[in-house]
C-alpha cells in the first residue's frame, strides 16, 4: 500500500501539471480537444489523489507502523473513529486531505460545467489545477505522507489527546471545505478576467459554490469554537488566537462577497469591487493556512506547525501578482455606469454592510499582524490579545447588527420616507422596548443593552418581512396564513432563506453578548459532601470515581447539581490520563439548558484527603451558539436547495429579481 | 470593561496580563491550577494592589518587570496607539469613500446629460408624473 500511495501522488502531480499546460494552450489556441484533455486530466488527478488518500486510510486502519505518519499520529488502542480522523491530525496527512478535497471539488466543477461554460472552463481548470499542483508539490516533495521509518515502530505515539474529541472529527473537514470551496468562485473570477467575459455569468455560475463554501466556513468556525469550549476547559470558546482569526477573516470577506454580488446581479454595478472581494477572500484562505502552519505567530492550537511558511508565502505572492495584474489589465472593461436612484436604497446599505464586514476583517488582520509590525518597527515584542479584539470589534459588530436590520427592508432603487416610517415603526419600537426591558430587568452594562435592543430590532424587521409577504400572498392567492408563509419561502428561497440565516446570526450575537457580559465564575476547594452555590444551582461534591481502560485512565469528581432543592443532574468532570503519549487532559462536564450552561472543570484533587478543587462557570445564553448554528444551517438549505423545474410562476419571478429561476 | 479608572479590579488586572505558560490565554482565563506562570502572577497582582497603586501603575510595574509582552493588549501610547486607532481610521476613511461614491453615482443619475434620454415627446411634468407612478408601483411591488 505504501508504494501505491506514493505512486498515486506522483501520478496526480504529473497529471495536474499536464492539465495546466493543456488547459492554457487549449484556451489560448481555442483548441477544444486540448481543453477536453485538460478536463479529463483534472478528473484523473482526482482519481489519483483519492487512491493516495485511500491508501493512507488503509495504512491507518491496519495500523501500519512502518509509516512514520501512522506511527506518529495513531496507536493500536486508538478508537477507530479517531484512527480515521488521524488522516488530518498531523501536517502530512492534513495536506493530503486538503489535496483530496480540492481535487474532488475540481472534478465536480468540471463535470458540472464542461458543456455549459466552454469559454471559461479552460481557465477555470488551469486555476484549480495550479492550486492542486501547489498542494500536491508540498505533499510530494516537502511532506511525503508515506515516508517510512528506518525501523518499523512496534507501537504508535498516538493522536494528540486534545484532538480525540467529537468536534475534531467534523471541525477540520468543514473548515477545509470552506477554505477550498472558495477556490471555485475565485477560479471563475480569474477565468472571467482572462477571457474578458466580465458580465455576471461567473457570479451566477458560482453562486451555489460560494454559498457552499461560506456555509462550511461558518460551520468550521462554530465547530472549532465548540471544540475549544469542550476541550480547552477555560470556560470560553473564542480567544482571538491567530489560528481562529485565520479562519474568521475569509468568513468576513466571504460574507461581504455573498452580499455584494447581489448588487452586480441586479444592477450590474460593483464589478471591480466583487473581483477585489473574491481575490481577497481566496488570498485570505491561503494566508490563513500560512499563519496556521508557519509558526510565524505563536498560537495555542497549531497542531501542524512546520517550516512550510515560505512556500505558502511565495504561493500567496504569486496569486496576488497574477490576480491583481489581471484585474488592472481589465479595469477599463470593468468600469460600469453606476447609477443610484436614491441615497436611501438597498444599494447604499449593502455598501455599508460591505464596509463594516471588510473593516472587521481588517481589524482582525491588523491585530493579528501587529506583534510582527511592532517588532519590525520598535524591536519590541508585544501581545495583542482578547481585550484588544473585543474592544475594537464590539462597536463594529454592533454596527453590523444594526445594518442587518436595516438592509433587507430598504427597497432596491429608492426608499421613501413614508415607506420607511411604515416599515420601521414596529422594529424600532421593539428595539426600544427590549432595551427598556433590559434596563428594568437590572442590566446596567450598556453594551448588553444596545446589543439586545438591536437583536430585537433585527428580529422584528425579519418578522415584519415574513408577515407582510405572507399577507400579500394571502390577498393575491387566498391561501391560509400558514400556507402563505411556506409558499412565500418556497417561491423566494434566496430572500427568505437569507432571512433565516440572519436569524441564526442574530442568535449567535445573543450567545456572544450573554457569555461575554454575564459570565459567572468560581474556583472552590471542597471536601467530600460539601456544597457550593453558583447562579442559582447548588452543587454538591460527592466524591471521586475511577475507571481504567487500555487507552485511557479516568478520574472523575461526582458532582450532584440541585436546582431549587431538587437533584437535576449528576455531572462528572474528569481528569484523563492518556497512556500512549503519557499526557493528562481535563474533560469538562456541562449541564446545558436553554438559558445557560453550568460548566464544571476538575482542577486538582488530593488522593489522600479526597479534597477537590473545582472551577465552575455559568455561561448564560451560550446554547444560542449551537441553536444559531442549526438555524443558519436550515436557512442555507432553504437557499441552496435546487429549484423545482420552472413553475408557471417563473414568468413573474424574474421581475421580482428574487430569482429562484437563476440558479 | 470601559473605565480602567482609579479603583483597580483584580479581574480586570488578570485580564490585562497574558499568562506566560504557553497557554496563550490571559492570566484570568488560564485554568492550569498549578500553572507556573498564572499563579505567581496572580499573587503579584494582589501584592501590587495592597500597595495602593491604581491600575495604570500596576500594569506599568508588570510591563517594566517582564517586558511589554506580558500586557494582553497594546498600550495606548506611542507607536502602540496605531494598533488601536488604525482600524477605526480605516473604517472612517471607508465611510467617507463610500459616501462620496454614492453621492457621485447619485449626481450622475440625476444629471440629465448622462441619463438615458426618455421619449422625446414626453413633457417634463408628464415624465415626472410617470416616474412617481413607477416609484409607487415599484414600492408596492418590492415588499
Amino acid at each position: 500500500m505504501i508504494e501505491v500511495g506514493q505512486q498515486a501522488i506522483l501520478i496526480g502531480w504529473l497529471l495536474a501539471a499536464y492539465s495546466i499546460v493543456m488547459a492554457i494552450t487549449g484556451g489560448w489556441l481555442r483548441r477544444r480537444d486540448f481543453v477536453a484533455s485538460a478536463e479529463n486530466g483534472a478528473l484523473a488527478v482526482w482519481a489519483a489523489v483519492t487512491v493516495a488518500s485511500a491508501s493512507m486510510l488503509y495504512a491507518l486502519v491496519t495500523r501500519d507502523f512502518r509509516i512514520e505518519y501512522v506511527a506518529a499520529y495513531s496507536s493500536s488502542t486508538l478508537p477507530i473513529n479517531y484512527t480515521i480522523t488521524a488522516l488530518w491530525g498531523g501536517q502530512k496527512g492534513s495536506l493530503l486531505f486538503w489535496a483530496l478535497i480540492l481535487t474532488t471539488i475540481s472534478a465536480v466543477v468540471v463535470l458540472q460545467n464542461r458543456h455549459r461554460h466552454r469559454e471559461l472552463m479552460p481557465w477555470v481548470v488551469a486555476v484549480l489545477m495550479t492550486i492542486s499542483l501547489f498542494f500536491l508539490s508540498l505533499v510530494f516533495f516537502i511532506t511525503p505522507p508515506f515516508e517510512t521509518l528506518a525501523v518499523p515502530a512496534r507501537e504508535g505515539r498516538d493522536l494528540n489527546p486534545l484532538l480525540q474529541n467529537y468536534w475534531m472529527q467534523i471541525h477540520p473537514p468543514s473548515l477545509y471545505l470552506g477554505f477550498v470551496g472558495m477556490s471555485v468562485p475565485f477560479a471563475f473570477a480569474i477565468a472571467a478576467l482572462v477571457t474578458g467575459k466580465l458580465d455576471s455569468t461567473w457570479i451566477r455560475t458560482t453562486r451555489r459554490w460560494t454559498l457552499f463554501a461560506w456555509f462550511f466556513l461558518s460551520l468550521g468556525n462554530l465547530f472549532g469554537a465548540l471544540w475549544a469550549y469542550e476541550v480547552l476547559g477555560w470556560g470560553g470558546y473564542w480567544a482571538w488566537d491567530p489560528v481562529e482569526n485565520a479562519a474568521f477573516m475569509p468568513w468576513l470577506t466571504g460574507t461581504a462577497f455573498l452580499h455584494s454580488v447581489m448588487i452586480q446581479e441586479k444592477k450590474n454595478m460593483l464589478k471591480i469591487w466583487n473581483m477585489v472581494l473574491i481575490i481577497t477572500t481566496f488570498a485570505l484562505t491561503i494566508f490563513g493556512t500560512f499563519l496556521t502552519r508557519s509558526g510565524v505567530i505563536s498560537s495555542v492550537h497549531s497542531f501542524t506547525q512546520s517550516g512550510l511558511g515560505p512556500f505558502f508565502l511565495w504561493f500567496l505572492a504569486f496569486i496576488l501578482v497574477v490576480s491583481i495584474g489581471l484585474l488592472v489589465l481589465r479595469l477599463p472593461m470593468l468600469r460600469s455606469e453606476n447609477e443610484l436612484d436614491s441615497l436611501l436604497s438597498r444599494e447604499s446599505t449593502f455598501l455599508f454592510n460591505n464596509l463594516i464586514l471588510v473593516g472587521i476583517a481588517f481589524a482582525v488582520f491588523w491585530g493579528t499582524m501587529f506583534p510582527v509590525i511592532s517588532e519590525a518597527v520598535r524591536g519590541v515584542k508585544i501581545t495583542v490579545g482578547p481585550p484588544f479584539f473585543n474592544k475594537v470589534n464590539a462597536p463594529l459588530g454592533l454596527m453590523l447588527l444594526f445594518l442587518m436590520g436595516v438592509g433587507p427592508v430598504i427597497a432596491w432603487r429608492r426608499a421613501s420616507w413614508a415607506h420607511l416610517k411604515k416599515t420601521f415603526a414596529f422594529p424600532v419600537s421593539s428595539g426600544l422596548i427590549a432595551g427598556a426591558a433590559c434596563f428594568i430587568g437590572g442590566i446596567r452594562n450598556y453594551w448588553a443593552i444596545v446589543s439586545f435592543s438591536l437583536v430585537a430590532f433585527v428580529l422584528a424587521t425579519i418578522t415584519v418581512e415574513f408577515y407582510r409577504g405572507a399577507r400579500a400572498r394571502q390577498a393575491m392567492v387566498g391561501d391560509s396564513f400558514l400556507r402563505a408563509i411556506t409558499q412565500l419561502v418556497a417561491k423566494n428561497r434566496r430572500r427568505y432563506g437569507g432571512y433565516i440565516i440572519h436569524v441564526g446570526i442574530v442568535m449567535i450575537f445573543v450567545a456572544i453578548t450573554g457569555t461575554s457580559v454575564f459570565r459567572i465564575e468560581k474556583q472552590i476547594t471542597l471536601n467530600q459532601g460539601e456544597t457550593f452555590e453558583i447562579g442559582g444551582y447548588d452543587v454538591r461534591y460527592v466524591g471521586l470515581e475511577e475507571r481504567d481502560t487500555l487507552h485511557i485512565a479516568y478520574l472523575m469528581a461526582v458532582m450532584e447539581v440541585f436546582d431549587g432543592g431538587n437533584l437535576v443532574e449528576t455531572l462528572r468532570p474528569e481528569k484523563r490520563f492518556y497512556k500512549k503519549p503519557e499526557q493528562p487532559t481535563t474533560e469538562v462536564a456541562i449541564r446545558s439548558t436553554l438559558g445557560s450552561d453550568l460548566y464544571l472543570v476538575l482542577g486538582s484533587y488530593d488522593a489522600e484527603t479526597r479534597m477537590a478543587t473545582i472551577l465552575a462557570y455559568l455561561n448564560p445564553l451560550i446554547g444560542f451558539l449551537y441553536w444559531g448554528g442549526l438555524v443558519l444551517t436550515l436557512g442555507t438549505f432553504v437557499v441552496i436547495w435546487p429549484a423545482p423545474a420552472a413553475a408557471p410562476a417563473a414568468a413573474y419571478s424574474p421581475a421580482r429579481g428574487e430569482a429562484e429561476s437563476r440558479s | 470593561m470601559l473605565n480602567a479608572a482609579a479603583e483597580p479590579s483584580f479581574q480586570h488586572l488578570e485580564e490585562s496580563l497574558t499568562c506566560q505558560c504557553g497557554c496563550g490565554l490571559t492570566v484570568h482565563s488560564c485554568n492550569h491550577l498549578q500553572c507556573p506562570s498564572a499563579l505567581p502572577l496572580r499573587e503579584e497582582i494582589r501584592e501590587q494592589m495592597k500597595l495602593g497603586k491604581d491600575e495604570e501603575q500596576i500594569l506599568a510595574h508588570f510591563a517594566d518587570k517582564y517586558g511589554e509582552k506580558i500586557l494582553s493588549a497594546p498600550t495606548t501610547t506611542g507607536f502602540n496607539l496605531t494598533a488601536w486607532v488604525t482600524p477605526f481610521v480605516v473604517v472612517a476613511a471607508g465611510m467617507l469613500f463610500v459616501s462620496f461614491t454614492l453621492l457621485r453615482w447619485r449626481r450622475r443619475t440625476v444629471d440629465p446629460a448622462t441619463t438615458t434620454p426618455g421619449p422625446a415627446q414626453t413633457s417634463s411634468s408628464a415624465r415626472a408624473e410617470h416616474e412617481k407612478t413607477l416609484d409607487r408601483e415599484l414600492e408596492d411591488f418590492d415588499l
